[in-house]
């Protein structure tokens, strides 16, 4: 008969097996910030390609269910789907959804010209496939960094799905076996180590990234990447992109979707058991608060506009009520206190420099409602 | 395969152990257990004294912590108001540990049913799967369902004592507020797992006031501890309302335990009695609100978000309480940090059973212990009777929610001031926990992972 070595449910809705993460969680890739530690780099990299996949079975579950509508979700998941819990469902539903909010009045804002999206850890994120769908006559110039684990295994997925490579070139899309970075006119795919921004020199400087445009209006994205680096190395990488691979007139902005909040019981709860996982959150700790996140924004240049607001509050004000009646009733929900406490934990958070007045951010961004005081 | 007797011992030891026991004991002892449950009531009657909790979801380690801190099986008396399974590693174990308890000591321990004990919850929140995993089909699961179908909706404590005789435990380190005189009515105490005093309110003293303001009580809440009148103790029909301890003529209304709270449907307990609850949990109707709603602070009734069930406001719950002669209603249902609540002027309290809740909120736990009033004739003190019973007493939540003294006088244009003559409520006594330490569980390959957003 079995006994009690056999896990539990939630275990395997983790996708986790064993616990040498090494400061990588389940989720969308964490940047490209790869494994240094020789020995542990093999397990590491298989603990990281299962993260990913598991990241991209939780899209596919909130797909399933009708919580988010992505065809390509499934495209990138080689594992069966696992139906996730309804709460896990509905925070990946609000955290796609703020986000993609926000881009689209980003995208929306002067539709003719020519727009530019860095998307940092993305790894297998369907967002591009998705705005090419939905602003097919949009000038896109986008961009995904991650370690080359994450975009080889992202480049094969791209080459098995002809509803995917139709997307990035008219022509035929080869690539070969140990490809990991992939350039074309509007679909980017960079791979190297994030961290190697933060320790350029004049003898070595950052890698070229192919394709860039240095002038264009620029959004750059760190969904749950830039979170797991130190405060210092955030800075730099982040001067990189602002004043080295764009010109520092260039009209730019910082999407940071992160978890906050690190003080109370459920934040200490989280960032302890994140600990089992040797996975930690440096930025957390340094700024705990949403009032915190828009100084950060404000610290790194981003000065013409800097605000924050977490699940809870996005949920309820950016959320329209016909929108939550349908998402509600999707599956019956139980975890309502709990669900609460997760998503007052998460924040999203954007900040931009545009010269201010009417310049494309501060148009696009500017009736979407922030939260009070943090 | 019988499940008498010392078979039944045997199969307790297991489970305590964590343990499951083989298919063939899960069957014998569901069928027991369906056969006991068959006799009780919708309303189950119970007498104090007796210690009620919360929602206990699966958390094995975290209910052996709950009967460390709150003593064993059949020494105390325990109602449990659902939620056993779901959520956490363990519901199989801490479930039929439960059902073999119940079996065992048929008179010591009560359990009703939560809106968890269903079979379409189940299969979403992991008992299911747990089940399968466990006994590679789905027999245990189905045995487990037939037993939930069965359970009571609901549990009618009466014999409450309404003050509490003081525990001779320290006084918890760091605790800066005035500990009222044993020698007072005790209303209230919290008290930590080592047993060391965290709050103590008493009602009807000089101190009590310093330590209900320091406690952050507010006004609504201490409005019932104004100094009894001729027409406050007429109400309650004792005059004792303010004795001392140790009266024998304390009379607190009865106390109504439900997994989740009122219903539209439901004006009296004996509508309840009527229900056919030998069912799954049905999408709506009375005993599906039973176990689905939850108090709010509104006026009336209203909308659930959780897709069932209704919330409910405080002049409901005083109406239902006076109109039913309760002086608490005890319900769980809703995750509170702090591991209990008071609501509504201590009309209804929530207890929450689940220390650290799937492995992820950080929230303590909490118990109820309600001592008993000694007027139950012949009744024999247990070999824990230092546990509760005894005086008289009344009623203030150290964390009582937000209910301001607008909802007192709007109560009283509505209801008219009789309804505010409300029955003294039971003395209650908190025993508040942690999680079991993670080195009790003994499964390192197994740490609870809490999923986040990463």
């Amino acid at each position: 008969m079995a006994d009690s070595q056999i896990p539990h449910l939630k275990a395997l809705l983790g996708g986790r097996r064993g616990g040498l993460s090494r400061g990588r969680g389940r989720g969308r890739g964490r940047g490209g910030f790869g494994a240094s530690h020789g020995e542990h780099e093999a397990i590491v990299d298989d603990a990281v390609r299962g993260t990913d996949q598991d990241a991209a079975g939780s899209r596919v579950s909130c797909v399933e269910l009708g919580y988010l509508d992505d065809p390509y979700a499934k495209l990138f998941a080689t594992r069966p789907s696992t139906r996730r819990l309804p709460l896990l469902n509905r925070g990946s539903y609000v955290r796609t959804s703020a986000i993609d909010l926000l881009i689209d009045r980003f995208l929306t804002t002067s539709p003719s010209s020519p727009k530019q999206i860095i998307s940092l850890g993305a790894g297998t994120d369907t967002r591009y496939f998705r705005l090419r769908d939905k602003y097919p006559n949009t000038h896109i110039l986008y961009h995904e960094i991650d370690f080359p684990m994450n975009t080889a295994a992202k480049l094969i997925s791209i080459h098995q799905h002809a509803q995917l490579h139709t997307k990035l070139t008219e022509s035929t899309f080869n690539i070969v076996p140990t490809q990991t970075s992939y350039y074309a006119p509007s679909y980017n795919l960079h791979s190297f180590d994030l961290r190697a921004l933060a320790t350029s020199t004049a003898e070595t400087p950052p890698p070229h990234l192919p394709n860039l445009d240095r002038s264009i209006p620029t959004l750059i994205l760190s969904e749950m990447c830039l979170v797991y680096l130190p405060v210092t190395t955030v800075s730099a990488i982040m001067s990189t992109f602002l004043n080295h691979y764009l010109s520092p007139s260039t009209p730019a902005s910082l999407i940071l979707y992160e978890p906050i909040l690190p003080q109370d019981a459920f934040g200490r709860t989280m960032i302890s058991n994140l600990a089992t996982r040797n996975i930690h959150l440096p930025t957390l700790h340094a700024y705990p608060e949403l009032g915190d996140q828009r100084a950060r924004l404000r610290q790194y240049g981003l000065t013409d506009g800097s605000r924050a607001a977490d699940n809870h509050f996005i949920w309820k004000e950016w959320v329209s009520e016909g929108e939550k009646e349908r998402v509600a009733g999707l599956e019956m929900l139980d975890e309502l206190e709990e669900l609460d406490l997760l998503l007052r934990h998460y924040c999203v958070a954007w900040g931009w420099r545009d010269g201010g007045a009417n310049g494309v951010f501060s148009t696009a961004w500017r009736d979407v409602g922030e939260q009070d005081g943090g | 395969m019988s499940i008498g007797g010392s078979d039944l011992d045997r199969a307790i030891t297991q489970l305590r152990a964590c343990r499951p026991i083989p298919e063939n004991q899960v069957r014998e002892l569901c069928y027991k257990a369906r056969e006991l449950l068959i006799e009780e009531g919708n309303v189950v009657g119970v007498d104090a004294p007796v210690t009620i909790c919360g929602d206990i979801h699966g958390q094995f380690h975290d209910l052996m912590e709950l009967f460390r801190v709150g003593g064993d099986v059949p020494d105390t008396n325990y109602l449990f108001m659902g939620d056993f399974v779901d959520r956490g590693f363990y519901s199989l174990e801490s479930f039929l540990l439960l059902l073999c308890l119940k079996v065992r000591y048929p008179d010591r321990i009560t359990l009703i049913r939560g809106n968890h004990e269903s079979r379409q919850i189940t299969t979403v929140y992991g008992f299911y799967d747990e089940c399968l995993r466990k006994y590679g089909s789905a027999n245990v699961w189905r045995y487990c369902c037939e037993v939930f179908d069965y359970l009571a909706l609901g549990a009618l404590v009466t014999g409450a004592a309404t003050s509490l005789t003081p525990t001779d435990g320290p006084i918890a380190e760091n605790i800066n507020i005035d500990i009222p005189d044993v020698d007072c009515d005790i209303e209230i105490e919290t008290l930590n797992a080592q047993g060391e005093i965290m709050y103590r309110y008493a009602r009807n003293s000089d101190s009590q006031s310093s330590a209900a303001s320091q406690a952050n009580s507010n006004p609504a809440s201490s409005s019932p501890i104004a100094p009894p009148t001729p027409s406050l103790a007429g109400v309650t029909g004792t005059g004792a309302t303010s004795s001392a301890n140790g009266s024998t003529r304390n009379d607190t209304g009865a106390i109504l335990c439900v997994h989740g709270g009122l219903s539209p449907l439901i004006d009296t307990i004996d509508k309840i009695r009527l229900l056919d609850r030998k069912q799954e949990v049905p999408h709506e109707g009375a005993m599906c609100d039973l176990l689905w709603s939850d108090p709010d602070e509104i006026d009336g009734w209203g909308l659930s978000p959780r897709g069932a069930g209704f919330l409910f406001g405080a002049d409901i719950v005083k109406c239902f309480n006076h109109k039913n002669d309760l002086s608490l209603i005890a319900r769980a249902h809703q995750l509170v940090m702090e591991g209990f609540k008071e609501m509504f002027e201590s009309t209804i309290v929530t207890v929450w059973s689940a220390p650290n809740y799937c492995y992820r909120c950080g929230n303590v736990a909490a118990i109820l212990e309600l001592g008993e009033d000694g007027s139950n004739g012949g009744f024999v003190r247990r070999s824990n009777g230092d546990r509760g019973g005894g005086g008289g007493g009344w009623v203030l939540g150290s964390n009582a929610g937000p209910n301001g003294t607008g909802e007192n006088r709007r109560l009283s244009s509505v209801l008219g001031d009789s309804m505010q003559r409300t029955r003294d409520g039971p003395g209650r006594r908190y025993r508040v926990f942690e999680a079991a330490p993670q080195d009790s569980r003994g499964m390192p390959a197994k740490k609870p992972v809490a999923d986040y957003f990463l």
